[in-house]
């Protein structure tokens, strides 16, 4: 306390002894300067060491309060708690230091927090929190502003005019979800199959089966919303896996009405073996056409590390056909990987269901990943690449070869 | 922003702050900017007094900053003072306030509160290597060499890795001692090397030569050379230690190549099962073999030459020497296609023995399997660094094995020139030069020392091995 209390004292003291030097050149041109400086510096002293001294009790006030809490908390449940208030500690100053640390952390994720083997892992996982922080907090701030501006739009409504004539009755919504609904219903009836693989939970991180929920959770929507819409399969789902409960928590009580099929069975127990094909980026057959009589299959994985040929090796396990999407005989690929998102596959294959049309289901590929649509084979445009290429670069003919075999590997 | 040069009152700062485009950043980024310029301390202090004037209280990220310049600039009596407040203020602190007063305190006279300071760094997380460089380096400046060896058995039971600066300087301070305790740690150092095969560089190469060569009654004498391809020593004679593994490395690596780059998680991600059954009987079968070659990535050589044909010449080449070949392919080889001509191969097979895969079977691993499987005397021939299979390997001991194996066991072809005479000539992948038949790690007999060491101007990939040494003899 009392070297705090010296130091700032020191602070004052060193920082007035050069202004005095400044006015002290100042003095030929004022005679009274010198004066004037040095009271100056009296008033300065006075003003600030009595605040400073305020300050640093505060302090020590805010301390000591926040010790006996602490203290009254630990004696209760001793060990558990000291470190879990220990690691709250840490985080606390990581925020003060202005790392990406969320403000508010929960028990769970706390210990979630502490689980992580390692420096780098904490670090990210107290950035990935921060982040979904801060957008919740603007995504609620936008919400707030939505709900004023839409209050006043109702109140000038009601000001204008009261009476509107319509023929339907405003109930957009829920006559949609009927309608919606219907055309689920029919389609586990009549519809063309496609199956989720729900059996790469081990393979996956706890955040990689919450995205790959939601990313299901998405493409159930736009199925619903189809004209014609798939029958929905999850196999080789278990009763209180990750997935499950990832999917309670998103859906609640809609989770029982789904029209979807769930089942434990495995695809192969309940379709023919001849009409599955597994869709795997990994696969050496090229999608050709959308056939209506097969059964697709999409593993329900999200893979952020890289575990290449997971999905392949399960189709060759049970001897199943594979395909990939056509996606470099339609597009110039730029970067990215050729795995796509759920929601994205669902909405190629609704559009090929529906249209037959490669280059409309794929403009569903995220932009970012490609530069164009092919409408030649590649080999046919490679004479035009090149020739373009050398008129523009004036390049030799094989360094330009060189890159094209660099981004169209020969398979 | 210009950090000002001298002090500023409060008003002034005022004005620079409002002229600011965005003021609440206003105090980091001046405090950063006086990091980044080396103001005088001075300067940090007034803009700090302004700061706690009109708040009433200084932000912690402030206080740090602030420490950074003392730190910078040695001020201990500041550094004392900074921690002082923030020990008040705060009941711990932070990692980066932490590094910042262990290593402004370390290089002072009161370096063993640095030492407390790491205690009570230690009670929260693992101290990083740079804390521990700090202390151990202090404490050897000390001549307190006991603790500083203390502290870096402690710093390696935690698996950090400890700087090549903290190394040097225990070979620095311990020049002219005669200590039968500390030339037994320091050895312990140079074997610590060997194990994780480090290579010093320059300077510390120099720091270890001069060590040794000032051990009284000892009669060091280091020299700097160049190793033959023979793996002779030119200066001592000494032949260093071959490339070989030991029978229990040698089937601890193969054991590991099976279990976890074969069969990993899923033996249908690289092959199946069956595959790789029928793969077994073919090679026990036919065992032993001399040379194993990637027939894919081989006949990718030369581009403009048809893909067979490169093949084709290599396997010549090697088929002379009266050796037995195994060329591992793919299915789709076997197609009579515009690349592979089935009378070519069909040529080729009676040279050589040929397992095809399927297309879609990764065929590296079967390299890596029957080159090994063949014994110790077994080459493999690919352009492939191998680096996606070495990285299936868990442990980092096992990947250095690995590497070591691949030193002295792959051959790369290289064709000598575009012209029409085929002349195939053998690499190493890592030197361009033929696989190394010595071991390029620290190595010891007792009486003699042979260091491998790198140029720090010298770029240096994680692949390639120093060509420089330090012999040290015992006369």
């Amino acid at each position: 306390m009392q070297s705090a209390n010296m130091l700032l004292r020191k602070i004052v003291r060193s920082s007035v002894l050069p202004f005095a030097a400044q006015h002290r050149m100042q003095k030929d041109l004022f005679p009274l300067s010198r004066t004037l400086s040095l009271s100056l510096r009296l008033e300065q002293d006075k003003s600030c060491e009595p605040t400073e001294k305020l300050d640093l009790d505060e302090w020590k006030k805010v301390m000591k309060s926040g010790l006996q809490e602490e203290v009254s908390e630990t004696v209760s449940e001793p060990k558990e708690l000291s470190s879990l208030a220990a690691a709250r500690e840490t985080l606390e100053m990581w925020r003060l230091a202005g790392r990406a640390v969320p403000e508010n952390i929960s028990e769970e994720q706390l210990k979630t927090f502490m689980e992580c083997p390692s420096k780098s892992a904490k670090k990210k996982y107290l950035k990935y929190l921060h982040l979904k922080e801060l957008r919740k907090k603007n995504d609620k701030r936008k919400m707030d502003e939505k709900r004023e501006r839409r209050l006043e739009a109702q109140d000038q409504a009601s000001k204008t005019d009261e009476t509107k004539k319509s023929s339907f009755v405003c109930m957009w919504s829920s006559t949609m979800n009927k309608a919606y609904n219907w055309r689920a219903a029919q389609s586990m009836i009549f519809g063309q199959p496609l199956v989720f693989d729900m059996s790469y939970e081990k393979e996956m991180s706890v955040r990689e089966v919450t995205n790959t929920v939601r990313q299901i959770v998405l493409s159930e929507s736009c199925n619903r919303r189809s004209v014609d819409p798939f029958h929905i399969h999850f196999c080789n789902f278990k009763d209180d896996s990750l997935y499950h409960r990832e999917f309670i928590n998103q859906y609640r009580e809609a989770w029982g009405k789904l029209l979807i099929t769930v089942t434990d069975q495995c695809y192969t127990e309940i379709f023919p073996k001849d009409k599955l094909i597994y869709l795997t980026a990994d696969s050496p057959k090229v999608m050709k056409t959308f056939d209506h009589d097969k059964i697709y299959i999409v593993g329900s994985m999200v893979d952020k590390s890289i575990k290449t040929g997971l999905s392949l090796a399960r189709a060759k396990r049970l001897g199943l056909e594979t395909a990939a999407l056509p996606l470099e005989k339609y597009l110039l690929w730029t970067t990215g990987a050729k795995n796509l998102t759920l929601d994205q596959m669902m909405h190629i294959l609704l559009t090929l269901k529906d249209t037959a049309d490669w280059k409309k289901a794929l403009e569903f590929v995220p932009k970012r990943k490609y530069c164009g649509f092919v409408n030649k084979p590649v080999k046919e445009l490679k004479k035009t690449l090149d020739l373009i290429n050398t008129l523009k670069h004036g390049r030799g003919r094989e360094e330009v070869q060189k890159q094209f075999a660099k981004s169209y590997p020969k398979k | 922003v210009q950090p000002p040069e001298k002090p500023l009152q409060a008003e002034e700062w005022n004005k620079l702050r409002e002229g600011f485009q965005s003021p609440e950043i206003f105090e980091e980024v001046m405090l950063n900017s006086m990091i980044r310029c080396n103001s005088p301390i001075d300067v940090a202090k007034s803009l700090l007094t302004h700061l706690a004037k009109r708040n009433g209280d200084i932000a912690y990220n402030v206080l740090v900053k602030y420490l950074t310049l003392c730190v910078q600039q040695r001020q201990v009596s500041e550094i004392r003072d900074v921690y002082d407040i923030m020990k008040v203020r705060f009941k711990i602190l932070e990692s980066g306030a932490y590094k910042l007063l262990i290593k402004g305190l370390s290089s002072s006279d009161q370096w063993r509160m640095a030492l407390a300071l790491l205690e009570e760094v230690k009670k929260i997380m693992i101290p990083s290597r740079t804390c521990y460089e700090s202390c151990i380096k202090a404490a050897i400046r000390h001549q307190e060499m006991k603790l500083a060896f203390e502290l870096y058995d402690e710093m390696l039971a935690k698996d950090v890795v400890p700087t090549l600066g903290v190394l040097q300087s225990f070979f620095d301070f311990s020049r002219g001692i005669e200590d039968a305790e500390l030339q037994k740690e320091l050895f312990g150092i140079l074997l610590y090397l060997r194990e994780n095969q480090i290579y010093p560089h320059r300077t510390f190469m120099r720091s270890i030569k001069l060590w040794f060569e000032s051990i009284p009654g000892a009669n060091w004498r280091g020299r700097l050379t160049k190793i033959k391809d023979s793996g002779q020593c030119p200066v001592c004679n000494h032949q260093l230690e071959d490339s070989n593994l030991t029978e229990e490395e040698y089937s601890n690596l193969s054991e590991r190549i099976i279990r976890d780059v074969i069969h990993g998680t899923d033996t249908f991600r690289k092959t199946s099962p069956q595959e790789f059954e029928a793969f077994q009987t073919f090679v026990e079968s036919r065992l032993p073999f001399d040379i194993v070659i990637d027939g894919l990535n081989v006949s990718h050589i030369k581009p403009r030459k048809m893909q067979c044909e490169n093949l084709f010449d290599a396997i010549n080449c090697l088929a002379k020497e009266n050796t037995r070949l195994l060329v591992l392919g793919r299915k789709h080889m076997l197609m009579n296609s515009s690349n592979w001509k089935r009378e070519i191969m069909k040529e080729m097979q009676n040279k050589a023995d040929f397992f095809f895969a399927e297309n879609i079977s990764e065929d590296d691993a079967f390299l890596l399997y029957a080159t090994l499987r063949s014994g110790k005397h077994c080459k493999f021939v690919t352009r492939d660094f191998l680096r996606d299979h070495k990285a299936c390997l868990p442990d980092s001991l096992t990947r250095h094995l690995f590497r070591k194996w691949q030193r002295g066991h792959q051959i790369v072809f290289s064709p000598a020139a575009e012209g029409r005479s085929i002349k195939f000539l053998f690499f190493s992948v890592f030197s361009q030069q033929p696989a190394f038949s010595y071991d390029c790690v620290v190595q010891t007999t007792g009486d003699t020392w042979h260091i491998p060491y790198k140029d720090v101007f010298e770029e240096k990939y994680s692949y390639q091995v120093p060509r420089k040494w330090l012999c040290i003899q015992q006369k």
